[in-house]
């Protein structure tokens, strides 16, 4: 604080942080607002008697069955929109449900250990004329839960947006199939996942919801399931059943899906669907309550063999559905199910698998119970399943009134016909009020293509009314086979519509504010200049001041530094290089090691630190290597594992101990290193107290990894204290040390200082110290081997610097020394490879969730958000940042003469500015990439994403340079 | 395999020129004697260099990285090996870059450099998703650095024709 003569104060170096903090602020907000905002939510809910309003221009105003004579009122059966197909529903809803967990392992390359454990499902779809069956249902990206929830039950696509709501899920409020069950008379129960209650606060009948946000909790939800589904199944007082279970999906995220829990899991479910089909079937006879019910067993979304869903890769978006009817339907209709997909399964019989989307779900079960459709569902009625309950109709079937000739296939194309002309008519009224309403709406091109399709085939149907034996008189008709092939055609025609809707949808649904997003990023070019300007001004004030040298922005080494910056930004145009990023940030991290280690060789000198440097990029590398293959190909790659090179059996128990006692050991090295450190360094009291308890929160995380293993039997006492006391006392420990800290900085100021290079080395140190131990506990055991290559990879930047008697740097007689920007660049490309080794990668399947209940069983938002903040960001820019004044204190500088003690200010001020430029340089690639590329097929699985991470983490970057601005200076 | 010939036929024939070309440098037999030692020295170093820059670690890949460091060490190491002998001072301005002096620097400069940096730039489609075969590890890396290579054989011949002020008895290519 305190200005001596001359000097600036505090506040004119530190004030451009803020500026550009509030800039990127700024920019970020528009950007997202223009980018993220993606879909307008219609307010517009549908009715029953849309379809007789004399106004809507509906030509389905027949609705089932042509009648010759007008009927007063709809018919005594309730129908509304369509014929009910079904009385009853029961959803059973298997969250996360991979697809091979429900097909044959016929059907794959090869059987893994996960597969065939759902027989029964298995058995109900195989053989000739089963009533049962199984599709593979396609999910549309983000398949996270709620998500999928939301997917299902309005018939939309949710957009990418509401996954920042996903913790905390809001209710629904455009129109969906809950509300329009309630709507209509259907009581709803719903039993299992919680989130239901959140999205659907007042829509059920009775509901047993139970919590769902602790991933830990394998069988909390799925026994509330159990107890309340089979005695549910007896009662009469419900219409749609919904049962969720939960415990896959956890099984998953903890255990990965290759696990004894996961087959256990299955296995449970197994005979759960085995006792519900019983009692179902028991009471599916003539008059049972069960008469005419369909059973649904299906996913949500699917998940990645490590258990992970989120983003658009197949595994995650293939879940399947499995339908079963209790009354089964005419041979004739069942004949018109895909017979493409057949293979013969494990007991000889032929099984086969049909495809639907997940989009079509609201539409199809709307249409199976005849209530309105969802006013914003785009989908279309699954003719496959809508044949499966064709059945229902035989004991209704009023054939004698006109065409009474015609066989079971023909009613039921008829039926279907039916249900698709209002289906075409209810999404050509979405389309249409929406591309009206909405501020950018549809392509016209596409909007006028579909619109013809529409036109095409409502003309064609019309056609066909009034010509056919649809017609009034009783002619019976002669040529079954043309009314077949015309009910074809036309059920192809409406197809083709529909289609062509979905396609458009999902291709142009996201709608992009240009206006927002252009402003958004001028402001961030902007706020790029002003960071230039703002390096200059330190120059500036610098040779004020002293007699500085005139830094040349244009030097060889600068312009390495640019041209690597500069080619990781264009790295993010391609979707394949935001895959392997972590490879290309290593990559150029290990040529700017090789370039040192170059320039010291032409120097004469032989340095350690650069070859060093190298072999830690090997490791780095490495790593980062086998979190790709974690990321892209699961199945494939999850079992190669380093020591599997070594023909050593991996269960072998000398070698399961050694890994337990290693990272112990290395956790040891690291705080002997750290020890060590920090005896060299001056140090107050306090800072000599903040390693203290460093130390002691290492011995902490040490007992807390023993008390994990499974190889020491420790007491239960103790095993408790280690699994949550321990964690907790690591947390609690780091952030005292953090108070103590800031307030020893802010009543230390005051005294007077001898040498400022002095104050800051300690004070960066006991920074850093005091947040690693919680990052480390929650980085888990790798995490003292991340602590020592974080510890190695810095001291060789460091020690790799050069003296300012570099070639490219002039030299001023005052000892002036601003920090190379190589070794900036460094220090950013290696915390971003930092990132990418300790298993994160930017997307949000790529979280660690389990790190945020180290320490912690239940859920709580803001506790378990902040822990999981700082495991994502905590090695990649908290630690980085707060090191940042490390560059300053350099050796060379010792011999610095004293006048000139106040040049590591504006040596830090610059190393803050320009390691936030680089960061914000990489960011505003990002989003002039994703801007480029927002048609991108890939858009929300991997650059949205993408945009996120780079985003949260620019503005990181900034808050945390003006904290450490105003903690250090 | 047939990546493997791929990568083998440059290797050969590049060694085939070289070795016919390091006699009539200015040392004897001495100098080959050199540069063929110095083979195996910058095979290691070029190796080292790619799995520092990401080579793929691994028996599958061991044939192809060494082909490729062989090929690397002749377009790099072996010429300048020749050449300079173990001259300190000559083997500091190489790896400097310094500005080149005469001519034989000049020849030997360029293309070193125009390989190293052709193998850098070379690397860049590798990974692209468009699941090529090309796109293995060594291959699109062989093609810039032979496509580096060349260029740099050309920056120097045009350098050394610029300012040849004496006559030369090592140009011949």
């Amino acid at each position: 604080m305190a200005a001596t003569t001359g000097r600036p104060t505090k506040w004119a170096l530190i004030w451009p942080f803020f500026l550009i903090l509030a800039l990127h602020s700024l920019a970020i907000f528009l950007f997202t607002r223009g980018f993220l905002l993606t879909r307008t939510e219609l307010s517009s809910f549908s009715h029953c008697s849309d379809l007789s309003q004399p106004n809507s221009s509906n030509p389905c105003s027949f609705p089932s069955q042509p009648e010759p004579e007008p009927e007063p009122e709809p018919e005594p059966d309730g129908k509304c929109w369509t014929r009910p197909a079904v009385d009853r529903l029961v959803i059973i809803l298997l969250d996360a449900l991979r697809f091979d967990f429900v097909a044959p392992s016929t059907f794959f390359q090869e059987a893994k250990p996960w597969m065939d454990k759902l027989p029964v499902l298995q058995k109900l779809a195989s053989g000739e004329n089963a009533t049962a069956r199984i599709f593979k249902a396609i999910a549309d990206p983000p398949t996270t839960s709620l998500q999928r929830l939301k997917g299902l039950t309005t018939g939309g696509l949710p957009t990418f947006i509401d996954i920042g709501n996903s913790f905390g899920a809001p209710a629904i409020i455009e129109d969906n199939l809950l509300y329009q069950l309630s709507k209509n008379g259907k009581r709803v129960l719903m039993m299992g996942d919680d989130t239901w209650m959140q999205l659907f606060p007042d829509h059920f009948e009775r509901s047993y919801p139970y919590p769902s946000f602790n991933v830990k909790d394998l069988d909390t939800v799925d026994n509330g399931c159990v107890e309340h589904l089979l005695p549910s199944l007896q009662n009469e007082d419900w219409d749609v059943l919904i049962a969720h279970f939960l415990g896959m999906d956890h099984a998953g995220h903890i255990f990965s899906v290759d696990s004894t829990p996961m087959v256990q899991k299955l296995e449970q479910y197994n005979n759960i669907l085995e006792e519900v089909i019983e009692v179902m079937r028991s009471q599916s006879g003539p008059g049972g309550l069960h008469e005419n019910t369909l059973l649904l067993v299906m996913g949500d979304h699917g998940q990645t063999i490590s258990g992970d869903h989120g983003g658009g890769t197949a595994e995650e978006i293939e879940t399947s559905l499995f339908a079963m009817s209790m009354r089964a339907p005419p041979d004739a209709v069942l004949s018109v199910l895909d017979a493409i997909f057949c293979k013969v399964n494990l007991a000889g019989e032929k099984t086969c698998i049909s495809s639907i989307q997940q989009l079509d779900f609201a539409a199809t079960v709307a249409a199976l119970l005849g209530i309105p459709f969802p006013f914003g569902s785009i989908g279309r009625v699954n003719h496959e399943l809508y044949a499966l309950s064709a059945g229902t109709w035989g004991g209704q079937r009023n054939s004698g009134k006109n065409c009474n000739s015609r066989s079971n296939l023909e009613e039921w194309m008829q039926n279907y016909v039916n249900a698709l002309c209002v289906n075409s008519w209810q999404v050509k009224r979405y389309i249409d009020i929406y591309s009206v309403t909405s501020v950018i709406g549809l392509p016209s091109e596409d909007l006028s293509h579909i619109r013809q399709l529409y036109t095409h085939a409502q003309d064609n149907w019309s056609n066909i009314t009034r010509s056919s034996c649809l017609a009034k008189n009783d002619i019976p008709y002669e040529d079954h086979g043309s009314l077949v092939s015309t009910l074809q055609k036309q059920i192809d025609a409406y197809s083709k519509f529909l289609e062509s809707v979905a396609t458009l949808a999902r291709s142009a649904w996201t709608e992009f504010d240009l206006i927002l997003m252009g402003v958004g990023l001028i402001v961030m070019l902007a706020s790029l200049f002003v960071h230039l300007l703002a390096i200059r001004r330190v120059h500036v004030l610098c040779q004020s001041c002293y007699t500085a040298p005139t830094v040349s922005f244009i030097s060889l080494r600068s312009i390495v530094v640019y041209l690597l910056v500069l080619m990781r930004g264009a790295s993010f145009l391609s979707n394949s290089y935001i895959l392997a990023e972590g490879i290309v940030a290593n990559f150029l991290l290990a040529t700017t090691g090789i370039l040192n280690l170059s320039c010291s060789i032409a120097d004469g000198k032989f340095a350690i630190e650069e070859l060093l440097f190298l072999f830690i990029n090997i490791i780095l590398r490495l790593g980062i290597e086998f979190g790709i293959s974690k990321q892209t190909a699961g199945s494939t790659s999850l079992s190669f594992h380093f020591l599997s090179i070594l023909p050593i059996d991996k269960d072998h128990p000398v070698l399961i101990g050694l890994l337990e006692i290693f990272p112990i050991f290395i956790l040891f090295v690291v705080a002997f290193v750290m020890f060590k450190c920090s005896s060299t360094l001056p140090c107050r009291r306090c800072i000599k107290f903040c390693f203290v308890g460093t130390v002691l929160s290492y011995i902490l995380i040490a007992v807390h990894w023993v008390s994990e293993s499974n190889v020491v039997n420790v007491y239960p006492e103790l095993q408790d204290f280690g699994k949550n006391i321990a964690p907790r006392l690591v947390y609690a420990i780091g952030f005292g040390l953090l108070v103590l800290l800031v307030l020893s900085q802010i009543f230390y100021q005051k005294a007077t200082v001898s040498d400022s290079t002095e104050k800051l080395a300690p004070a960066t140190a006991a920074m850093v110290s005091a947040w690693s131990s919680a990052i480390l506990i929650l980085l888990g055991k790798r995490g003292s081997f991340v602590a020592l290559i974080c510890i190695g990879g810095a001291w060789c930047i460091i020690k790799s610097q050069k003296p300012a008697t570099g070639r490219d740097i002039t030299k001023g007689n005052s000892g002036v020394f601003f920090t190379d920007p190589v070794n900036i660049t460094q220090w950013s490309l290696l915390a971003v490879c930092l990132f990418f080794y300790t298993g994160h990668w930017c997307a949000f399947d790529g979280l660690r969730y389990g790190a945020a209940f180290i320490g912690f069983e239940h859920f709580n938002i803001i506790r378990q958000g902040l822990l999981l903040v700082i495991d994502t960001f905590g090695v990649s820019f908290i630690l980085p940042i707060l090191g940042l004044p490390f560059l300053v204190g350099h050796p060379h500088q010792s011999t610095r003469e004293d006048r000139a003690k106040d040049v590591p200010f504006f040596n830090l001020t610059k190393v803050f500015l320009s390691y936030g430029l680089i960061t914000a340089v990489t960011t505003t690639f990002t989003i002039i990439c994703v801007t480029i590329q927002r048609r991108h097929l890939m858009v929300w699985g991997l650059f949205a994403p993408k945009y996120v991470f780079d985003v949260l983490g620019l503005l990181l970057t900034d808050v945390l340079i003006c904290c450490a601005s105003l903690l250090y200076y | 395999m047939g990546m493997r010939q791929i990568v083998e036929a440059p290797v050969v024939i590049g060694s085939h020129s070289w070795v016919r070309r390091n006699p009539k440098d200015c040392s004897l037999l001495k100098a080959a004697g050199r540069g063929l030692l110095s083979l195996p020295i910058g095979a290691l170093l070029n190796a080292f260099g790619a799995i520092v820059l990401g080579a793929p670690i691994g028996i599958k890949y061991l044939a192809r990285t060494a082909y490729w460091s062989l090929l690397m060490s002749l377009f790099t190491f072996v010429p300048a090996a020749c050449v300079f002998g173990s001259s300190r001072i000559d083997w500091q301005h190489f790896v400097a870059c310094d500005k080149p002096t005469e001519i034989t620097d000049y020849m030997i400069y360029f293309p070193a450099y125009g390989a190293v940096v052709g193998a850098w730039v070379g690397a860049w489609p590798m990974p692209l998703d468009w699941e090529r075969p090309w796109q293995e590890w060594p291959i699109c890396v062989t093609y810039g650095s032979v496509a580096g290579y060349l260029v740099g054989l050309l920056a120097s011949s045009v350098c050394i024709l610029l300012y040849v002020k004496r006559p030369t008895h090592t140009k011949s290519d």
